[in-house]
Parts: C-alpha cells; structure tokens; sequence
C-alpha cells in the first residue's frame, strides 16, 4: 500500500539527527512493548507480514506523529482487536473482562530470545525455476497494491540490473492479505540513481533493493 | 551479506520501509536508523546524509545504498584505515564502530584505538 511508511525520497523531515548517548530503550514500557510483540511473534497467532500490513495501515498522520514503539503498540492493539483477542473495552481499561485466549504452545523465554538473535528463516523450496538471471535489465513494475507489498514506491516503473539471485522466499504480499506463503523467488536489483531521481542527482550513487518475482518485469 | 567499503566506493545500509536491521550482529538499531529523515533522505541523497554523519566523500566515490526491503541483512565492511600494516585481528576490530558497519560512518584512525 501506498502508506506512510514507504518513506524513500519523501522532502521535508530535516535533517538526520544523533542522539548523544543513543539509548537503547526511552522508557520502560518501550522495553516492555518489544518484548511483547516478540514474543506474540512467537506465539504464531499472525505472521510478520500481517503485522507490518497493519503498522503500515495506520493513518498517514498518526504514522508519523508516533514514536517507534508506539506505533508497535498500537499496532498490536489492532491486531489484538482483529484475532478477537481484547475488545475495545479492555483495552480501554488496560484489564481482561473476558477469560484470557491461550496460545495454542506456550511461549518460553528462551524462544523469544532466539527469535530477537535469529528471526524466523523465510526461504523456501522453489515451485518454478528463477525467470531471471543476473545481468538482466529488469523493470519494477508500476504497480500500487492497496494490500501489503515490499516494493517501495521510488523504484515502480523504473529499471535496473539484476546483480544476484538471493534465493526463493516467503512472498510477502501473499503472505500479509492471505495468510499463504506463495514463495517466489528473490532478486536484488541494482538502479542508477539518475534512473530513479532524474538527471540533476548525483552521478555516482546507485540503490539496490530485494525484488521478488512478480514485482518485476523483464526490461 | 557483507559489502566491502574501497577507496572507490562506498556502501551504506538503509530500510526504507520501516527498520530492518541486522539485530543479531550489532543489536537493534539507534533511533536515528528508524526515523524519517534518514528513511527517506538515504536512498534520494545519500552524500547528504552522509554529511549529517560529518562524513564527506570526494564527489567521484560511488556510493552504493542497500535498501533492505526483503529479509536479507547487509553489514559493511569499513576500508581498512592506513598506519595498521602489522596489526592483528584483535586491534583492528577495535577500530570498527557500529556507524562504520552501517556505512554511515569511518572506522577509528589508529591514534583513536584504546591502547
């Protein structure tokens, strides 16, 4: 979708700033708020895809206007409401009213500190040989899902090389609306800047991204 | 996937889209990774940004920006500063900082290493 957080190339939000001491957490609950969704990322009630889906569904201006665990938060809290977890009510009143839904596996400590160091694997087998190779001109395609993709909207309709295959994996876009993991497989796609941002940038940088399959087109 | 820094070009790692980061080699990333300006400055004018970072490249180092839209993670690998020939592992990685792996910075000059 075309939210905001797809941020490449946007104008207007200064300069890039350094915290002095960069704390790792601001505030206990933010420490709280990661450990959380870790740790329902483990439970396996919605895959990582429909989780950012819905971070990004967030209405442009509460988008911005939030710190990063806030949006975390709030996006857990539609999840929650989405998978019938909490009512409006109980979040409101930050208490269960209702019996607590267990998770179908219990959840330990040790897997949600794998999950912070390892993540979860995201390859696949492939159903179909690579229609790519490297080397190939490759286009994005011009296209603007309403649902979940990972093709940033600075490359659509843009074209590029092919510099590796990375392998197959999990189609995000699937794997977001339907809940199917749908892989296809991944490439990474060099473009030249002047491609993307016109002939009055800097000669001498090129962006690279992970495109699957279907988000391109050969050129 | 690391991606070897030269005298000719210059990598630096980005996500765009919100803020994939290799959490399991250098932890979660500073605030700075996460925001606005450097998510949507790094990929349009990344010599300016770099600039934020008080890192000034000549004008014909390609920089190459990594967006890292799917789940593979980039790591740079920083050139290796000149005064080390001799030095062993141990004492280069002291002049390996976090910003230099992100590519949004130097590794230390070898009068800065801890002695």
């Amino acid at each position: 979708m075309n939210g905001a957080a797809d941020m490449g190339g946007m104008h207007g939000f200064g300069p890039v700033q350094v915290e002095a001491n960069e704390p790792v957490f601001h505030a206990d609950w933010e420490k709280k708020a990661f450990a959380l969704n870790i740790a329902i990322g483990v439970a396996n009630i919605w895959n990582l895809d429909e989780f950012r889906f819905a971070r990004e569904s967030l209405p442009p201006p509460q988008y911005l206007n939030m710190s990063y665990y806030g949006l975390w938060v709030a996006t857990l809290e539609n999840m929650m409401l989405r998978y019938k977890m909490a009512t409006p009510e109980e979040l409101q009143e930050g208490r269960a009213r209702e019996p607590v839904k267990k998770a179908k596996q219990p959840v330990t400590a040790a897997q949600v500190a794998n999950m912070v160091r390892c993540g979860s694997p995201y390859e696949r087998p492939a159903p179909a040989p690579a229609k790519f190779k490297v080397g190939d001109r490759v286009r994005a395609r011009n296209i603007h899902p309403k649902t979940h993709t990972r093709l940033p909207r600075y490359v659509r309709g843009h074209t590029g090389e092919v510099v590796r295959i990375v392998g197959c994996h999990v189609f995000p876009d699937s794997n977001a609306s339907k809940r199917t993991e749908d892989p296809h497989w991944l490439y990474t796609v060099r473009f030249e800047g002047r491609e993307l941002w016109g002939p009055d940038s800097d000669p001498n940088v090129r962006i690279a991204i992970e495109a699957w399959e279907p988000y391109l087109e050969i050129a | 996937m690391a991606l070897e820094n030269t005298p000719a070009v210059h990598n630096m790692v980005v996500c765009t889209l919100c803020s994939c980061y290799p959490w399991a080699v250098l932890g979660l990333p500073p605030l700075w990774y996460k925001s606005a300006p450097y998510r949507s400055r790094a990929v349009a004018e990344p010599r300016a940004v770099l600039r934020d970072f008080g890192v000034e490249l000549p004008p014909q180092t390609e920089i190459r920006v990594w967006d890292s839209t799917a789940e593979l993670r980039y790591l740079v690998i920083p050139t290796r500063p000149e005064g080390t020939d001799g030095w062993n592992e141990d004492r280069l990685a002291d002049l390996v900082t976090r910003d230099s792996m992100v590519g949004t910075g130097f590794p230390k000059r070898p009068y800065e290493a801890a002695k």
